[in-house]
């Protein structure tokens, strides 16, 4: 009876057979194709340090600019890159790559450009940080933006030396 | 063409067997083509029909890294399947090795140097749908004479 039940029941549904073409939806902490911010990235390479495979490979035109290279070819999905990028510049996607025709092409290769800039104080090419970065490490400081690492370096000294020193002293010492 | 190299061509398409080829992967490719066969992704739907011999076979979807061992293999099985053939290769390791690449046993190289693939299906392991896609688009390429194994020897016959 409970068998005769079942049948019935069935013959009412509609199929579960989903159409090539009807993606379920995925989760959204699916691990997918991976976005790459140039406008977060700081170029430090801890990505590319953390994966396994070597999907991700930095390369650089000095004085110009920093790219950032990621092969869906060689990469497993494992998210540790999204995991360890200190300024989250790198997300994993929640749709899954479709199928391509070549290995060369046709977005299994991936690259994104970081564009150096000159500091304001002495002008080396550098890569700038993002502003929240900035604020968090340095201060909000608005003169001391655009600063290459360098400077900046050399203008947090100078005001730990002013705070501990006090500027008739200095003086004096020269 | 006429009439029947019309209706053979489309025939291909709508019923490409395939033929599975473990290549020293993790079973990871291998697990997610079970799914494909069953009601809920139903690959038959489309004609596929999964074989257990290279000589039925239309698409060989090759899955897992490339070892010094299973080159051979592949060599010897792609030679046993009919004309056309189309291959499909699975997931990032056929690619490149993912993260067995640098092994003394592994080939770290594509698939590409060994057999002519014609389409590759990233993931690791790629989703059943992601799979289905590769097969639709090999049977496409069937249908078409675009395979790269078709080019080939559409190439050696003009010469």
């Amino acid at each position: 009876m409970a068998m005769l039940k079942t049948i019935l029941g069935n013959l009412l549904r509609p199929p579960r057979t989903r159409d090539p073409a009807d993606m379920p939806e995925v989760p959204p902490v699916y691990r997918g194709a991976l976005a790459h911010d140039a406008a977060r990235c700081t170029a430090c390479g801890t990505c590319a340090f953390v994966c396994a495979p070597k999907a991700i490979t930095f390369t650089q035109e000095p004085g110009v600019s920093v790219s950032w290279h990621f092969f869906i070819g060689q990469c497993s999905f494992c998210g540790l890159c999204a995991q360890n990028c200190p300024t989250r510049a790198i997300s994993l996607q929640a749709d899954a790559p479709g199928a391509t025709n070549s290995a060369a092409g046709d977005g299994l290769r991936l690259e994104s450009v970081i564009r150096l800039q000159p500091c304001t104080r002495c002008g080396a090419a550098h890569v700038p940080l993002p502003d929240a970065t900035i604020e968090a490490l340095w201060g909000v400081e608005e003169a001391e933006r655009g600063y290459c690492p360098e400077c900046r370096r050399r203008a947090a000294s100078e005001k730990l030396r002013a705070a501990f020193v006090p500027a008739e002293e200095a003086h004096h010492d020269r | 063409m006429n009439l029947i190299e019309r209706v053979i061509a489309i025939s291909r398409r709508r019923s490409p067997w395939i033929c599975r080829l473990n290549a020293g992967s993790c079973n990871g490719c291998d697990i997610e083509i079970t799914p494909l066969l069953s009601p809920r992704y139903d690959a038959e739907q489309l004609g596929v029909e999964l074989h257990g011999t290279p000589k039925h076979a239309d698409i060989v979807l090759i899955s897992g890294t490339l070892t010094l061992r299973s080159r051979e293999a592949i060599l010897d099985i792609y030679a046993q399947v009919p004309n056309p053939k189309a291959v499909v290769a699975l997931g990032s390791c056929p690619a490149s090795g993912n993260v067995f690449a640098g092994s003394p046993l592994v080939l770290s190289e594509s698939l590409d140097s060994v057999v002519p693939v014609d389409v590759w299906v990233p993931g690791c392991p790629p989703r059943p749908q992601a799979i289905l896609d590769g097969i639709a688009r090999a049977a496409k390429l069937l249908e078409d004479g675009a395979t790269k194994s078709q080019l080939e020897s559409r190439r050696g016959r003009l010469s």
